[in-house]
């Protein structure tokens, strides 16, 4: 037994006792209720319906993730080459962001995004449009408003490897000949793996299990997982059923991450944040 | 006239109201090893990056066989760097690092893979090839800069303070190595330091900068005997400066009064004094000698320390009006009756020391 075992005790009680045990408990109950055996797996898996939430719910965290990418990029790359004090004001900015209520943000995006609502009738004014865009109950309101929540996941992990980047290493790339495109795909973007996996990483998760924006900003053709599984607790009381599919995205949650741990290797990606 | 390989015309660059670089012109050779020396903030390295394209300058061109390069953006510029830092790219190995010039030209693989060992011999790093740049020394690293750098066979190496961050032996073992690639390959290299000694054993010219300009541009040897200001004989080598008052100057050569009050005549001049006008005389330390001889001129000094330096001895003496100079003869010229504090006369000869306004 390692020293020091002892002390650490508690924490591991404590682990086993609110992570481990629910766990298990939710285990349990998918393949006991309403009777014992792999029915509500069978059900959810055969199923047409149940198989296209599925899908929705990775194409919302697919999309999502890619166009969090996109936009992080470059906000992390100046944050990372700008002078120190501005950078800590922005960071202060995106911290305060996330310490906003999320509903609060949610419900300011329907201000903003539904057909009457400040974007569409500007654009109508300006006579950009002459029919408002259909940027809510879609997959566009869903994509924009997640991806408004995400960014700052992706970009502070994003930061810390871009900082550890010589902003020289491009100027010896440049005079090596490579143009800027040929920089960027070849050294900036090689580079800023561990970052972008640690952040894509985290953003892709959260994503698939998100719950609030999806409800609100998402239309019911593009259901997502969560909301399939508060409705089937809630309204359908099916607990069987609801922690089958629960548990089914943590097993590819599970999964994903190992897979990332193999393709990047841990000690890089600890190390990126 | 013949059409100079690389012309830089009255550079001028200021970052608001601070001029860093201030009309420098300089005419390079092909295959010239052309170093910049000055101090930190003197503009040498300002103007190295205006070359490389890292700085616009406010005013002035830069010409390469006659073609502006002010237009064309650095990587399309030709020109091969080494940086004070270690900039080779951790996420490739040192056969990469160095293929890599030529990868973004699209050269066909066959080259590509000869090249990369005609230059990993060229920097005798054979074995290191499928090595990430993490796991070499600081002095390997920035071989396999130089050799990355060289790679596509550049007109230009710019080398902006490369040796900096290496200790002292290591330092020397690769400005041999840098000696030997330019003889091997007859590249133009213009070099930034701020250390003499490196450019005094590296380079065809030195332009010496000060505060933007450029003070002196010569050979190591027109820098450190034909000095054209004080500022260059104190920056390079060692130099004594003692206070005194012009005389008369007849065909070139100077008469002076020292603070101490003898006379001294036959300094060399490079310019002309008013009668009275004070100067400094500039002596060099290994300029001294403890014995006569048919032209010197003396000075008597009190020797206060003397101090044994293997092929030298340092003298730390005092003369009448209490100013500290440094001597350094060979330590073969000393008897053992000079070695202990006396008060006594030291020789120069005044050819070699030159006279400059105070």
């Amino acid at each position: 037994m390692p020293a020091g075992f002892n002390s650490l005790l508690p924490a591991l009680v404590l682990i086993v006792l609110f992570f481990v045990v629910p766990v298990l408990a939710l285990l349990l109950r998918s393949v006991t209720e309403p009777e014992p055996g792999l029915q509500n797996y069978a059900t959810l898996l055969g199923d047409g319906t149940y198989a296209r939430v599925f899908f929705n719910t990775f194409l919302v965290a697919a999309v999502v993730t890619a166009v969090t990418v996109v936009v992080a990029f470059p906000v992390a790359w100046m944050l990372a080459i700008m002078p120190s004090a501005l950078a800590s004001i922005i960071f202060g900015v995106i911290i305060l962001s996330m310490w906003t209520n999320l509903l609060t943000r949610t419900y300011a995006w329907m201000v903003l995004l539904q057909r009457t609502g400040v974007i569409n009738r500007a654009l109508l004014a300006i006579g950009i449009i002459d029919q408002p865009l259909p940027l809510i109950n879609n997959l566009t309101g869903v994509t924009i408003g997640m991806v408004y929540i995400m960014l700052p996941f992706m970009i502070l992990p994003l930061v810390g490897t871009l900082r550890a980047i010589d902003p020289m290493t491009l100027r010896a790339a440049a005079l090596c000949g490579a143009s800027p495109i040929q920089a960027f795909r070849r050294i900036l973007l090689p580079l800023s793996l561990p970052g972008l996996a640690a952040g894509g990483l985290m953003v892709f998760v959260m994503s698939l299990g998100y719950f609030v924006t999806p409800a609100l900003l998402g239309g019911t053709s593009n259901m997502m997982l969560a909301e399939m599984i508060a409705q089937m607790i809630q309204s359908l009381l099916n607990w069987g059923l609801g922690s089958a599919a629960a548990f089914i995205l943590l097993v590819v949650i599970m999964a994903l991450y190992a897979l990332q741990l193999r393709l990047v290797g841990a000690r890089r990606m600890t190390g990126g944040i | 006239m013949i059409q100079p390989f690389l012309s830089i015309r009255k550079l001028h660059k200021a970052f608001g109201a601070f001029t860093a670089v201030h009309d420098v012109t300089l005419e390079i050779p092909r295959g010239e090893f052309l170093t910049f020396l000055g101090p930190s903030g003197s503009g040498k390295s300002t103007t190295l990056y205006a070359i490389a394209g890292f700085q616009d300058p406010s005013s002035g061109d830069v010409q390469l066989e006659g073609k502006s390069l002010l237009a064309i953006p650095s990587h399309k510029r030709s020109i091969g760097m080494v940086f004070q830092r270690y900039t080779l790219f951790p996420h490739l190995t040192v056969a990469e690092n160095i293929a890599f010039p030529l990868r973004v030209r699209r050269r066909p693989d066959a080259e590509v893979k000869k090249k990369v060992a005609d230059m990993l011999t060229l920097v005798r790093l054979e074995s290191f090839a499928a090595r990430l740049p993490g796991a070499l020394s600081g002095g390997q690293q920035q071989r396999v800069a130089l050799a990355r750098a060289l790679a596509y066979d550049p007109p230009i190496l710019l080398m902006d303070e490369p040796l900096s961050a290496l200790d002292k032996k290591l330092r020397e073992e690769i400005q041999a190595e840098i000696r030997r690639i330019h003889r091997e390959t007859g590249v133009t290299i213009l070099y930034v330091t701020h250390d003499q000694e490196e450019a005094l054993h590296l380079s065809d010219r030195i332009a010496l900068f000060r505060d933007g300009r450029i003070e002196q541009t010569g050979t190591g040897e027109d820098l450190y005997l034909r000095p054209a200001t004080d500022f260059v004989a104190g920056f390079i080598g060692n130099s004594n400066f003692l206070t005194a008052e012009h005389l008369e100057t007849a065909n070139g050569a100077a008469t002076i009064r020292l603070a101490d009050g003898s006379v001294v005549s036959g300094v060399s001049v490079n310019r002309t004094f008013d009668k009275g006008q004070k100067t400094r005389l500039m002596i060099r330390p290994e300029a001294f000698g403890m014995e006569r001889k048919p032209a010197s001129a003396e000075l008597a000094v009190e020797i206060v320390d003397v101090a044994f330096y293997g092929e030298r001895r340092r003298i730390v003496a005092r003369t009448a009006t209490g100013q500290e100079i440094d001597i350094r003869p060979t330590s073969a010229a000393m008897r053992s009756q000079d070695l202990t504090p006396c008060s006594r006369q030291v020789f120069f000869d005044p050819a070699a020391a030159f006279l400059f306004s105070a």
